[in-house]
């Protein structure tokens, strides 16, 4: 106990970089401000709570700019919270994310009958979680981020308080993601015994020496990748998000299945390489069978939907399952690693645009069909070209058709997996492929419906689309685009934010 | 007499495992969530454990932590499980059929 | 009289005091009241609830927001002991993050009150 007393009786206050920290600053005074402003502001009013909490994101994309034009890497804490360029790019995506998914959702939580201040500060609380997730490179951190955006998350699922599905939607997910929060904990508690730390970097100079021999690591690590592979819903643990995507208002489906699962892997991405990167033989054939059944069971299953919605569900546990390839093959050789990690980031980045953007279209169509059925979508060219035109542009993209964004980020987990060059990093290529044509099957059936088909109640009145939704979709669109023509300036981002090793 | 710390590690993940598999096997959901609560605690003991077996400072603070963060899950889940008790008067894993995976 | 004795007068003071603040405010109670004994005025008191009775008897539903509102404030006081026995080596650095916790706490406890969550309907 003396060391304990010891470091107690030295503890000073902490040398805090204010600059490093002022995204997170500026959203939780952005966080505040809106709470107030929702409590006393009257009830036709609200829209304003909305629009201070779009505007904030904004201001707290100014800070994460300034601090990748500094370009200096800063670190605090002990190392247990680091400001480098992979921190900056994922919460400008997180941010850029958010932004986004409020656009979205402005007009459908204004017109449905739903607490409208409430929503945009439990999507900001889960969003400065995020935040803070990119930087964590501590247990305590990267636990107290999981929570941060977790618990919001869940009450956003069950956000219909007076819908069932939307009840149950919430409660499958809250109970799931408590376990699996809980399985990652023993996971660390048990880090943490072996190697005396929780600080990322001394765990994974510990786990590469002699320490991470013992069994106790080997199951440390087995829990703490299969409490995030609940998160990402990986398959076998992905039960909980087609119901839970289905039952959730669509907004909210679109931040689950991006911004959320994102964060997951950001956590596994900094856990791997810095944490555990000494122990490849025990997480490698772990995301490898996680990568293979994730991909081929999400697609499979997806062909038999009838539901958009739902078919989104699969598709994003499918592709959940490609980001998860490049942590499969990493740690096989130092150029592999490079790439398999670029390959992972590029991939996020470039499935937040297509997959808010899709879902910003299911959310347009509602508006009229009041249906998300795939039949629903019969003859959607007659009276909608333009969301029939972008629709197709989504879905081909997340099927990875050149040129669009979705297949350069397909060609950069293809080649993580070669640059590996063995056998079991091969296969796993080949099964991605073979899944790639799968999932174009599903994705082209419902462009086949809305290109093709008739009208099914032979309304062709035009959809009209609110100004944000179009602006969300015009943004996700440009991004689509823009990248699977230039597909060189996601990539240098991706090059530039590599994590350090050691 | 002292009891060594691999007692506590035992009697930790003794309770872990009745947590899991009573979440995994009961139906009710606020027996559910106790066994959640069992988990969370069997984890706090375990670093507790591990701080005074390596005499780090560390491991307590986290189960500060995990104490404040279990306390806002238990709000925000007896929060969602009345909201739903109020609309179907009962509250089993069972009941919630509607969406079917 | 030895220092160890004196140490233990103020032990004394303090009983004292605490002893006579009871009686003035008990006897003061006394005084002030108007007297008209009930039978339910005898029950040991319970928060309200009947204190005999089985163990699963229901309690009002009305509880339940305060006891939730009671286990959030409650338990975020674990951060508040470890920073009060530090205070001095933190210094104001530890007052001004101690207070921006407090008060980011205490908006929550603003918006409860706004919401009229805090009245008893």
């Amino acid at each position: 106990m003396h060391a304990v007393l010891a470091a107690a009786q030295t503890l000073k206050a902490p040398d805090l970089d204010y600059f490093a920290l002022a995204p997170e600053i500026v959203l939780t005074a952005v966080l505040v401000g809106i709470l107030l402003l929702d409590v006393f502001v009257d009830e036709t009013r609200k829209y304003l709570v909305t629009q201070v909490a779009g505007l904030g994101l904004l201001v707290s994309l100014v800070p994460v700019v300034a601090l990748a034009a500094n370009g200096a890497d800063r670190s605090m804490l002990g190392g247990a919270y680091v400001v480098d360029n992979f921190a900056l790019l994922v919460k400008a995506l997180f941010l850029a994310t958010g932004y986004v998914v409020l656009l979205m959702s402005s007009d459908y939580i204004g017109e449905g009958d739903y607490y409208e201040g409430e929503y945009s500060f439990l999507l900001l609380s889960s969003l400065l979680g995020m935040m803070v997730m990119g930087s964590s490179r501590d247990l305590i951190t990267i636990f107290v981020a999981l929570e941060l955006l977790s618990i919001p998350a869940y009450l956003l699922a069950g956000w219909r308080k007076r819908d069932l599905r939307s009840n149950e939607a919430c409660l499958k997910y809250y109970l799931l993601g408590v376990l699996a929060s809980a399985v990652m904990l023993y996971g660390m508690s048990l880090i943490f015994g072996a190697t005396g730390s929780t600080v990322l970097r001394t765990i994974g100079r510990e786990v590469g020496g002699s320490v991470g021999e013992e069994p106790i690591v080997t199951l440390g690590i087995f829990f703490i990748v299969v409490g995030f592979a609940f998160k990402v819903s990986a398959v076998p643990f992905h039960f909980w998000a087609p119901d839970t995507y289905e039952g959730a208002p669509t907004p909210v489906t679109a931040f689950l299945s991006v911004a959320s699962k994102a964060a997951g892997f950001v956590a596994l991405l900094q856990l791997v390489y810095i944490g555990f990167f000494g122990r490849e033989e025990v997480w490698g054939p772990l995301f490898w069978v996680l990568a293979a059944l994730t991909m081929t069971v999400g697609n499979l299953v997806a062909l038999r939907q009838t539901n958009v919605v739902r078919m989104l569900a699969y598709s994003s546990v499918a592709q959940a399952g490609y980001i998860l390839v490049p942590f499969a093959v990493a740690g096989s050789n130092p150029a592999a690693n490079a790439t398999a990690q670029t390959a992972a980031l590029v991939y996020l980045l470039i499935y937040a645009a297509m997959n808010l953007g899709a879902f910003a279209i299911v959310m347009a169509v509602a508006r009229k069909t009041r249906s998300a059925e795939i039949s629903s979508y019969g003859g959607l060219f007659t009276y909608a070209p333009g969301l029939t035109l972008l629709m197709s542009v989504f879905l081909f993209s997340l099927a990875g058709i050149p040129p669009l964004a979705g297949w350069f980020a397909k060609l950069y987990i293809f080649e993580s997996a070669l640059d590996a060059g063995t056998a079991a990093a091969v296969t796993l290529a080949v099964v991605a492929g073979l899944n790639a044509v799968i999932a174009l099957f599903y994705y082209s059936a419902v462009a086949k419906e809305m290109w093709m088909r008739p009208v099914p109640d032979g309304d062709t009145t035009p959809i009209p689309v609110p100004p944000a939704l179009a602006a969300a979709l015009a943004f996700t669109a440009i991004v689509v685009v823009a990248v699977g023509v230039y597909p060189q300036a996601f990539a240098r981002l991706g090059d530039l934010a590599q994590l350090t090793l050691r | 007499m002292t009891l060594d710390g691999g007692w506590y590690l035992t009697l930790a993940a003794v309770l872990f495992t009745i947590g899991a598999v009573g979440l995994l096997v009961r139906r009710n959901v606020l027996v559910m969530f106790m066994c959640v609560e069992l988990m969370l605690n069997a984890v706090n003991l375990t670093f507790v454990t591990f701080a005074r077996m390596l005499d780090d400072i560390g491991g307590q603070a986290l189960v500060f932590f995990v104490l404040v963060v279990a306390a806002a899950e238990v709000v925000v889940g007896l929060g969602i499980i009345v909201s739903i008790f109020r609309r179907r008067g009962g509250t089993t894993a069972d009941d919630l059929h509607l969406l079917k995976g | 009289m030895s220092a160890f004795l004196r140490g233990y007068l103020s032990v004394l003071v303090f009983g004292f005091a605490a002893v006579a603040m009871v009686g003035a405010m008990l006897g003061a109670g006394r005084l002030l009241r108007p007297s008209r004994p009930q039978p339910q005025k005898y029950i040991a008191y319970e928060s309200g609830v009947d204190p005999v009775g089985t163990g699963w008897s229901q309690s009002q539903v009305r509880y339940y927001i305060f006891a939730l509102l009671f286990v959030m404030f409650d338990v975020e006081a674990v951060f508040i002991f470890p920073w009060a026995i530090r205070l001095e080596a933190l210094g104001i650095f530890g007052l001004v993050e101690m207070l921006i916790f407090i008060v980011i706490l205490a908006l929550g406890l603003v918006y409860a009150w706004r919401k009229g969550v805090l009245r008893w309907v």
